[in-house]
């Protein structure tokens, strides 16, 4: 047996994401799993996986597993189309990668690519600042001012029903807020984008997840639209930029698209 | 496309040079592409992770928190705090020059000199804080 052979094929292979075959790693990239894994790019054609070798019966997911896919695919994605994996895809071998991933669809990853090409993803986060947002549901709506006076300086005992009927009240106004509000933000946010994504922020002081896919000419005007936004909104609400990162939000539909 | 441009900072946007974990958990567990040809390893704790950051139910304990929260604010008509200086002088820009000159067009030059000797009346009482402040701050020192 040729020495190294054994250990290749025995080795699981970890996948990152799908890149087009020209791709150069970035020179301080590293992988999941055991320190030192070998990084690189298994190629099929036009198209590549970026892949690492993991043990198949070890368990991934620590801070760090999680920390190193999200960076390597956002440092690709600065320069080069990418399609990210979702976390933990994992094939038997490095020739599993070729035969089960790339070769069956290396027409509609190459397609894929193509329409990515100049693009990256930018996420903005829009947060409620609570205080501010209950102020503006209590001095615009009567009917919660009224009850909300009724049940000052009352024992909270005595008012239980009343307290989680206000409660229902304020919760259902700033949920009205909340999808006004993220109307406005992506709409506002779509003038630089060529497709967006969003949903409602998981979170009660949440407004809106959004997700664009920027040109790279557009890079610098959504940045500064987006912090006019955040200069506007101060103090009502707190808005965070992340980018340029992998498509992820993208990526399924770029394949069915193509 | 610039780094500098990227690293610009901007004090109203929060821009972080790279995700935290939160963010991080939120992309790449939920979302990116999904190919049916793998097997996933086993994964640590991942599972649990997830449906935590996805738990939003509006509950009887929200509605409670929501209810406390309003209670608890300080509306502008209710604030019940002493006042202080800066809030008397805040509260004097809007009512003297033009309220003056309003109440002179209106009804003649004596409305005119109760509306300024309102005003000077304020004024007095500001100075009068100020050197109240000023000397009980001397007596200490002396």
């Amino acid at each position: 047996m040729i020495p190294g052979t054994a250990a290749t094929l025995s080795g699981a292979a970890y996948v990152y994401g799908i890149v087009p075959a020209r791709t150069v790693l970035p020179a301080d990239a590293s992988g999941v799993g055991e320190p030192g894994a070998d990084l690189g790019l298994v190629r099929h054609g036009p198209v590549a996986a970026v892949v690492s070798a993991v043990s198949a019966d070890g368990a991934l997911g620590t801070r760090r597993d999680l920390l190193r896919h999200s960076r390597l695919l956002d440092a690709i994605a600065r320069t080069t189309p990418v399609l990210p994996l979702r976390f933990g895809a994992v094939l038997a071998d490095r020739r599993a990668v070729v035969d089960e991933l790339l070769a069956p669809r290396q027409a509609r990853f190459a397609a894929a690519l193509a329409a990515l090409e100049g693009r990256a993803q930018f996420t903005v986060k829009a947060r409620y600042v609570e205080e501010t947002v209950l102020r503006e549901v209590v001095e615009r709506e009567p009917l919660i001012a009224e009850l909300r006076e009724r049940l000052r300086g009352q024992p909270a005992e005595a008012t239980w029903y009343e307290r989680i009927q206000l409660g229902e009240l304020v919760a259902g106004a700033v949920a009205r807020r909340r999808e006004a509000d993220s109307a406005a933000l992506v709409g506002e946010l779509g003038r630089w984008a060529s497709a967006v994504t969003w949903r409602p922020a998981a979170t009660e002081d949440g407004v809106v997840d959004a997700a664009l896919l920027v040109e790279r000419a557009a890079w610098p005007s959504l940045e500064r639209g987006v912090e006019g936004i955040a200069e506007r909104q101060a103090g009502r609400m707190r808005l965070r930029l992340l980018g340029p990162l992998a498509p992820y939000d993208f990526s399924n539909e770029l394949m069915e698209e193509n | 496309m610039s780094t500098a441009a990227l690293a610009r900072r901007n004090p109203y946007l929060e821009r972080p040079s790279s995700s935290s974990l939160a963010d991080v958990v939120d992309l790449i567990l939920d979302k990116g592409l999904v190919i049916d040809a793998y097997v996933r390893v086993s994964l640590l704790g991942i599972e649990l992770l997830t449906i935590d950051a996805r738990i939003v139910i509006a509950s009887v304990d929200t509605y409670l928190r929501f209810a406390e929260a309003v209670g608890r604010l300080s509306l502008d008509r209710e604030r019940s705090q002493p006042r202080t200086l800066p809030d008397l002088l805040e509260d004097m820009k809007p009512a003297t020059p033009p309220k003056v000159a309003r109440h002179v067009l209106q009804r003649g030059k004596e409305a005119g000199k109760e509306a300024v000797s309102k005003v000077e009346e304020g004024v007095h009482k500001v100075e009068q804080r100020l050197r109240g402040g000023g000397e009980s701050g001397k007596t200490e020192d002396s």
